[in-house]
């Protein structure tokens, strides 16, 4: 079935290309070990086998369009990258007419590394409730339904420790961070043209690789997305490191859900949580 | 004949050394292999491919400070960091090895950098050749080899019983005083990297297809992160600034890396690599053209580190295969 | 941090009801610990989350955000804002390490200076049994 989904992508591709709605397609091609999907950029609709879609296709490819603004790009999205959409459509980032969605019901996506294939899901696939993409113009694949509510498991374990077991867990993690930024430069959610960490007046995070600086360098980023995480966790996955970033923002999205029911990317005019209020909410906050 | 050191022997002869100066070695951090420092031979991990990043950590640290200040008697009292504690880097692949020392070329370049400079006088390293490439090597293309041992102090390969012990400096001979190796005609096994990547005439090609549109659809799919800059043992770029607290003034010097947008951006706001192409371009004409010419050797030891870590696999294996096939056309289109 | 002195609190109050709040308590001649160290804002709904980590960066043992009661901010909205921004905060920073007690929310009116006073004396003594943050 999965197979398939490459011809589709492929002829869609084409037939994009061919009659100009669009002058580049976004997807997936096989990478330099044989079997790792990367990202492709596809020009001619002579290149569209290049085009393939399989359980390796990890990487967020909305980001890109942030790139490509003024041009009509397709882009081809899973459940969780059709949320980044929805995401960047409601802040305005990008616009609506220039982009041509082909969704594709995800199968999931395996643990890979480079040259490294497992068969076992990644750890984003077991929380995943949006298999089925949110927005589209074409649709690969036939709808799924979803399982019974995530119920952040692993959130709870975390929670178990104590607070002393917590801030040395986080201050061990933050000692292997390098501040490569890979999480944020893979994050459709974060575009900001100056990002906090190198504003220099105020210098709110120093240069320092270390420590202190790192811990507030992943706090802040995870506030920062706040009811804007749409899960795609390419964070996680993209880090040299293997912080388990997936907490910090899991830990923001079961509070979001929670205090005001609100999932990240579901709609394109969806107003996010911290750009509006209720006057008579109780948020355990001040009373 | 060869001489030979025992496994115990070896750990015994480490554990010693560990109490009374600082050892790094490759040790497993959760699911990482990293040098760090080590209170135990049980910590080290001697069969393993390569950490996930590189040892330059110990010459040229992500973070180090230059120099303190503080103002004093109405001038100022300047204390450079002095590099005093003597360090042994156990374990060092021959790829990272030779990353080093090629990298005495820009940090020793009059004048040379006194911090580098001293965390190489005061670091013995002892190699541990490789039995096998891992499938990301292809250090034979790039002028190292499993077993090269021209950059280190001491060079050990795995053999049956133990490691046969090389010396190669008179840093290496004095830290092996006392020790007891084994003679034995056993011949350490030869290890070889049959990757071969093209890389032969590269700085002729590159140069030939510096305006290439390639450089740009490569980095179409570039992210700008800095990690591939942060887990190479040849890139070196840093970023300065100082830092005031109470009344004390740091400088402290971090990693930087050429991909991140920004880097070349100046006062006033112009930035003459805004462009993704620019960059990524960048990258590897510093590593394939302008380090071979500034130092007589490539930039790139072939670890394959960045062919691993690069989010969206942009590989510098294919790339120089690329390069040579573009350069190539492009020296006969020119007749 | 100052282990001697007791905790280091850094307090953001708004201008317009809690900073008016506080120097009630002090023309009312109403003591309260000086542990607390204060800024003074236009709104609660300046405060940066930024201002919150950074403080808990620097040492501090406490921070205390407090503007006026919720449909009273004299820019209309700006404390519906921070009610949600720190209900949120707070999560992440108790998630991290640093306990929710150490970091208050407080709505307080120009007119509230004994509570004002009380506040600070119960925050003071809840964050010295709660002992220092451990040292960065």
């Amino acid at each position: 079935m999965v197979a398939d989904f490459t011809q589709q992508i492929r002829d869609k591709a084409k037939e994009l290309l061919e009659k100009g709605t669009v002058e580049c397609v976004i997807g997936y091609e096989t990478g330099s070990d044989g079997f790792s999907a990367r990202p492709a950029f596809i020009y001619e609709s002579a290149e569209v086998e290049r085009l393939i879609f399989d359980n390796t296709c990890s990487h967020n490819l909305v980001k890109y369009l942030l790139n490509k603004k003024g041009k009509p790009t397709a882009v081809i999205v899973k459940g969780c990258d059709s949320r980044a959409l929805n995401l960047l459509l409601s802040e305005k980032q990008i616009d609506r007419d220039n982009i041509f969605i082909i969704g594709v019901v995800c199968p999931g996506v395996v643990e890979w590394g480079w040259n490294n294939h497992s068969d076992q899901l990644q750890i984003r696939c077991n929380w995943c409730r949006q298999h089925n993409p949110v927005i589209y113009d074409f649709l690969v694949g036939e709808p799924v339904t979803e399982g019974p509510p995530d119920d952040f498991a692993d959130i709870a374990a975390m929670e178990t420790k104590s607070t002393e077991e917590r801030e040395a867990f986080w201050r061990e993690q933050a000692e292997h961070c390098v501040r490569c930024y890979a999480c944020r430069q893979a994050c459709p959610g974060c575009y900001c043209i100056d990002c906090f960490v190198e504003q220099l007046d105020p210098e709110w995070v120093g240069i320092r690789i270390a420590p202190e600086e790192n811990l507030m360098w992943n706090t802040i980023r995870a506030f920062h997305l706040a009811g804007r995480c749409i899960s795609c966790n390419e964070c996680e996955r993209v880090c040299p490191v293997n912080i388990p970033l997936s907490l910090l923002n899991r830990r923001m999205e079961r509070e979001v859900l929670g205090l005001f029911d609100y999932r990240a990317g579901m709609s394109e005019d969806a107003v996010a949580p911290l750009i509006t209020f209720m006057k008579d909410e109780k948020l355990g906050i001040g009373e | 004949m060869t001489k030979i050191i025992g496994k115990n022997e070896l750990e015994s002869w480490l554990s010693g050394i560990m109490k009374e100066r600082t050892v790094f070695a490759p040790t497993r951090v959760d699911d990482l292999i990293l040098f760090r420092p080590v209170r135990s031979a049980n910590e080290i991990v001697f069969d393993y491919e390569n950490t996930n990043l590189s040892p330059k950590e110990l010459f040229f640290p992500r973070t180090e400070t230059l120099f303190t200040a503080v103002p004093k008697d109405g001038d100022i009292e300047l204390t450079p960091t002095i590099v005093d504690q003597e360090v042994i880097l156990f374990g060092i692949r021959p790829c990272d090895a030779r990353g080093i020392a090629i990298l005495d070329g820009p940090f020793l370049d009059e004048p040379a950098d006194s911090l580098w400079a001293q965390h190489r006088e005061k670091t013995t390293m002892i190699g541990l050749s490789c039995t096998k490439p891992a499938p990301q090597c292809f250090c034979t293309s790039m002028g190292s080899a499993p077993n090269d041992a021209s950059n280190v102090d001491i060079m050990l390969t795995q053999v049956e019983d133990g490691y046969a012990v090389e010396t190669i400096t008179e840093k290496g001979e004095k830290l092996l005083q006392g020790v007891e190796l084994r003679e034995s005609d056993v011949q350490p096994p030869v290890p070889t990297c049959d990757v071969n990547i093209p890389a032969e005439g590269i700085v002729e090609a590159i140069t030939k297809m510096f305006d290439d549109p390639y450089w740009s659809r490569l980095a179409d799919r570039c992210i700008h992160c800095n990690v591939c800059a942060y887990v190479c043992p040849t890139c070196y770029c840093f970023d300065i600034r100082d830092r005031t607290d109470k009344g004390k003034t740091e400088r402290i010097r971090t990693w930087e890396s050429c991909q991140s947008k920004g880097f070349t951006r100046i006062a006033g706001g112009y930035d003459p690599r805004a462009d993704k192409g620019t960059r990524l371009r960048q990258r590897f004409c510093h590593k394939l053209l302008y380090f071979p010419q500034q130092f007589g050797a490539l930039g790139c030891v072939g670890c394959g580190r960045c062919v691993i870590a690069c989010p969206v696999n942009i590989d510098i294996r294919e790339i120089i295969s690329d390069v040579q096939k573009i350069g190539a056309e492009v020296g006969q289109g020119s007749n | 941090m100052s282990a001697d002195n007791g905790p280091l609190i850094i307090g953001f109050l708004c201008n317009w009801c809690s900073y008016a709040g506080a120097d009630m308590a002090g023309t009312s001649r109403i003591a309260y610990p000086a542990n607390i160290r204060i800024i003074r804002v236009p709104c609660s709904g300046r405060v940066d989350p930024l201002l919150i980590v950074k403080c808990f960066e620097e040492g501090a043992d406490a921070v205390l955000v407090a503007g006026c009661h919720p449909g009273d901010c004299h820019y209309n909205e700006g404390n519906y804002y921070s009610r949600r921004r720190f209900a949120l905060l707070r999560a992440l920073l108790d998630f991290m390490g640093i306990e929710k007690e150490r970091f208050q929310v407080k709505w307080v009116s120009a007119s509230e200076g004994k509570r004002f006073a009380k506040i600070i004396t119960e925050f003071t003594e809840d964050m010295t049994k709660l002992g220092a943050r451990k040292a960065s």
